[in-house]
């Protein structure tokens, strides 16, 4: 486990979602990534009924690299808590269908090819939300580090090295004020959750 | 009068059963023919007795006495005419009714309380003899007393008769103790029980069902007057009024034999005996207990070789396990072999079996012995201790660790880890390996610390260790000068391979080729030789003019390179050179500037060019006098600078 960084890849105009894909996956096959399998990380956002007072947002997140583990960040008027918890917790959310109520039209996820280079860890989604493409979330993990702004520097080359100019310069918002702090798995769940909500507001692809 | 309207009736019936006249010897009743009306009213009234009554009326009535006795006689001699039956009842009757009118008069007389008063008659106080009493008393509690004894006795002596005739316990207090140590049940008239370690955790197949019988009463009977004088034939015999009936495929005696083969040449070998006793006896006869244990042994001697051999089936090693019949073959290190068998003896042909595997006992190893043991009692105890906590919601099985894979988020490659578990067979083949790899760094230790006499060679093994990790620490220092330097190596025996940490902190991985450790060892050695040198240079005052752990110079060592040292005398006017090689020993060679007598030559005409340093000449160490290596320096250096 390592830092990870989550940055959406702006399609152009003359160009389709999957060929977007196959653009990165000729840069990254390129600089010599090998791939290994697949990955998923989707998203449901389920609301609290308007019985149970103000209204709160439960997101469950579920990750491929973490395949025991159920994500769900619990989103009320002040704060957020993020929760990491077994596989059992999809079974609890069905018991509480009666409180929180899913929007089934904001089912988003991201999914594709996983390359390993080195020790980073490439992963290039195709981000649909409730079946409609929107664009495309590039994440690159780098495994040796957990802290952010060791590795930040570094991390920021590599990406630029195959997504060109369209690699920010600043690290994600979420990460920018837990450099210091040591990297968890949840941490790249609220950066999956924070690009999900923009392309969920997006109306048509995001560029 | 005497009629109350509160009285219930009372109505007596006679049985409806005839009373019985005879019984004949076939067993059939004959019943009496049942009484008529009249004939039973006779019958009971027969049965009245009005003799005293009669007498208390005589005295009491003395007046009216006479006549009665008169009518009475007359009566009994009617009776006696027996003209009438009823005349006797009669004048009783009449009598009675006379009484009673008399009585009622009496009372209505006395009721008016004008001519006659009732008054209490004071009755005449019992006489009361103490002594007669606590005579009384005395003789009825000896009466009771002598009761009891005699049945106290006569229960002693059916007791000392039954331990008599048997020396065995009571059946039930048998069954009890059984009870208490092993699982029985009772199904329909038989009782079963069951020696399997389910309840322990086990998952094997075969059960362990044997049967419990109360041993036949003849045999015993006949038993005790074959041999009455030998008291320990007695005691051998089953003194036991249980029978233990076992499945004849659990019968006998079943150990694990583990032998170390190193080319078909036995190198070790193992037994395993889970009773860890002397052999049982032949006797068929033996205390269920011993029987039953023998037994278990068997069980679990099978489920450990079954597990075993399954597992050798489906390992992919790079040199396939044999399972050959009751063997498992599995290639422990080149040219080693480990192989494991299950020998399982009848009771019949006991004595033959037991021959054989005894010259081999002598390599007993308790060590492997347990840890075979304690692999598949730890897989029991994992199968039914599940580690806490566990939600109740959530399934049995997983580990503690894979519990907390969900909430810890753990990724792929930590999942995948998890479920690999290690099986019986990799795991004492590990400590098979580590066995050997223990085996071979103790020889190789042992015989440098023989060969090698110079720098001393200790070794201290660590008490603490593993099945399959070991550690020793080795210390070469030079008798007499431990103080000036001592070489200090840590050596981790592991499964396959060995871990060196050097003194000066590196780590070396060899295999388990024993050369590479020795080559090691030796190269340690000479650094050794090395290094004391040096130290004790400056203890000496001499000076530490330069070293070189690896020299390029001189004939090419077949195992490392040669370390070499320069050292200069307090004044400078002498040299030493020491020259270490791991194979050819220590070269000392002694250098002179400026040599004390100078003759100029056509090449070095002055003699400040001898300032320069000379030519270095050998010491031949063998030769000098010096305990070891050091000592010798010691002196040389001594005697060197002295000289100047």
């Amino acid at each position: 486990m390592g830092v990870t960084v989550v940055q959406n890849f702006p399609i152009t105009e003359n160009r389709t979602g999957p060929s977007t894909i196959e653009l990165l996956t000729k840069r990254i096959s390129a600089l010599g990534a090998i791939q290994q399998g697949h990955f998923l990380v989707d998203c449901e956002t389920y609301t609290s009924v308007p019985q149970l007072g103000n209204p709160r947002t439960v997101h469950i997140l579920h990750n491929s690299e973490q395949p025991a583990t159920v994500f769900s960040i619990l989103e009320t008027e002040n704060k957020t808590i993020p929760l990491a918890t077994d596989g059992l917790f999809d079974l609890l959310m069905i018991k509480m269908a009666n409180f929180y109520t899913s929007k089934k039209q904001t089912k988003a996820e991201s999914k594709g090819p996983r390359y390993e280079i080195g020790d980073f860890l490439v992963k290039l989604g195709t981000v649909t939300v409730s079946q409609n493409f929107k664009g495309v979330l590039v994440e690159v993990e780098y495994r040796p580090c957990v802290v952010p702004a060791m590795c930040w520097e570094l991390m920021r080359e590599f990406l630029q090295g195959f997504l060109g100019s369209t690699a920010q310069s600043a690290p994600p918002l979420y990460l920018q004020n837990r450099m210091q702090d040591i990297y968890s798995p949840i941490d790249t769940i609220h950066q999956y959750l924070e690009q999900f909500t923009i392309y969920r507001k997006a109306p048509g692809l995001r560029t | 009068m005497s009629y109350n309207s509160n009285s219930v009736n009372i109505s007596v019936e006679a049985p409806i059963e005839n009373q019985i006249q005879e019984i004949t010897y076939d067993g059939t009743e004959i019943y009496q023919p049942p009484l008529t009306l009249s004939e039973s009213l006779a019958k009971f009234a027969q049965k009245i007795d009005f003799s005293k009554s009669n007498e208390l009326d005589i005295k009491k009535d003395t007046d009216e006495a006479f006549e009665d006795n008169k009518s009475d006689s007359d009566s009994k001699d009617a009776f006696q005419s027996s003209l009438w039956p009823w005349d006797s009842v009669r004048s009783k009757l009449r009598s009675a009714l006379q009484e009673v009118c008399v009585l009622a008069d009496v009372l209505a007389i006395a009721k008016e309380k004008r001519y006659l008063v009732l008054d209490p008659v004071q009755q005449e106080a019992v006489e009361t003899k103490p002594m007669v009493q606590i005579y009384a008393r005395k003789k009825a509690l000896a009466g009771a007393a002598n009761v009891l004894l005699t049945g106290a006795e006569r229960l002693k002596t059916s007791q000392n008769e039954i331990l008599r005739n048997r020396q065995t316990p009571d059946f039930h207090i048998e069954l009890l103790r059984l009870r208490q140590n092993w699982r029985l049940k009772k199904v329909s008239n038989s009782i079963i029980g069951d020696l399997s370690y389910r309840t322990a955790g086990s998952k094997f197949f075969q059960s362990g069902m044997f049967e419990v019988t109360k041993a036949e009463e003849e045999e015993k009977t006949s038993s005790p007057p074959s041999s009455p004088a030998p008291g320990i034939a007695q005691v051998s015999k089953s003194n036991s009024s249980l029978r233990v009936t076992v499945p004849s495929e659990l019968q006998g005696v079943a150990y694990i034999e583990v032998l170390c083969q190193k080319d078909q040449e036995d190198l070790c070998s193992v037994n395993l005996n889970l009773l860890g006793s002397g052999p049982p006896t032949a006797n068929p006869e033996v205390h269920w207990q011993q029987k039953l244990e023998a037994a278990q042994n068997v069980l679990f001697c099978k489920e450990l070789f079954n597990q075993l051999a399954k597992e050798a089936v489906q390992l992919q090693a790079p040199i396939p396990h044999m399972v050959v019949g009751n063997q498992i073959m599995a290639t422990v290190l080149p040219g080693i072999q480990l192989v494991i068998g299950l020998c399982h003896s009848a009771t019949a042909d006991k004595k033959n079996q037991q021959t054989a595997p005894a010259p081999s006992k002598s390599d007993h190893d308790h060590v492997l012995e347990h840890s075979l043991h304690q692999l598949l009692r730890e897989v029991h105890h994992k199968n039914t201790h599940h580690p806490f906590p566990h939600p109740s919601s959530a399934p049995l099985g997983p580990s503690k660790k894979r519990y907390l894979a969900g909430p810890m988020a753990a990724d792929r490659h930590e999942l995948l880890e998890m479920t690999h578990t290690e099986t019986l067979l990799e795991q004492i083949i590990k400590q098979a390996q580590h066995f050997f790899m223990r085996m071979r760094t103790e020889y190789v230790l042992d015989t440098i610390a023989k060969e090698v006499k110079d720098p001393l060679i200790s070794s201290h093994w660590n008490t603490l260790n593993s099945p399959t990790q070991s550690c020793v620490k080795i210390n070469i220092s030079t008798h007499g000068y431990d103080a000036v330097c001592r070489t200090p190596l840590v050596i981790h025996v592991g499964e396959k391979s060995l871990k060196c940490i050097c003194r000066d902190g590196k780590v070396m991985h060899m295999s388990y080729e024993p050369q590479e450790l020795r080559d090691l060892i030796f190269c340690h050695i000479n650094q050794h030789q090395i290094l004391a040198v040096q130290a004790l240079a400056k203890t000496m005052g001499w000076q530490f003019l330069g070293n070189s752990n690896h020299l390029g110079l001189g004939s090419v060592e077949p195992l490392g390179n040669a370390s070499s040292c320069l050292l200069g005398s307090p004044n400078g006017d002498r040299v030493i050179a020491v020259r270490c090689e791991p194979q050819s020993g220590v070269q000392v060679s002694v250098a002179h500037s400026p040599r004390t007598d100078f003759f100029p030559s056509r090449l070095v005409t002055e003699r400040k060019w001898e300032h320069l340093g000379g030519q270095f000449r050998d010491v031949r160490l063998e030769k000098m006098e010096g305990r070891n290596f050091l000592h010798k320096m010691e002196l040389l250096m001594a005697s060197l600078t002295s000289n100047s």
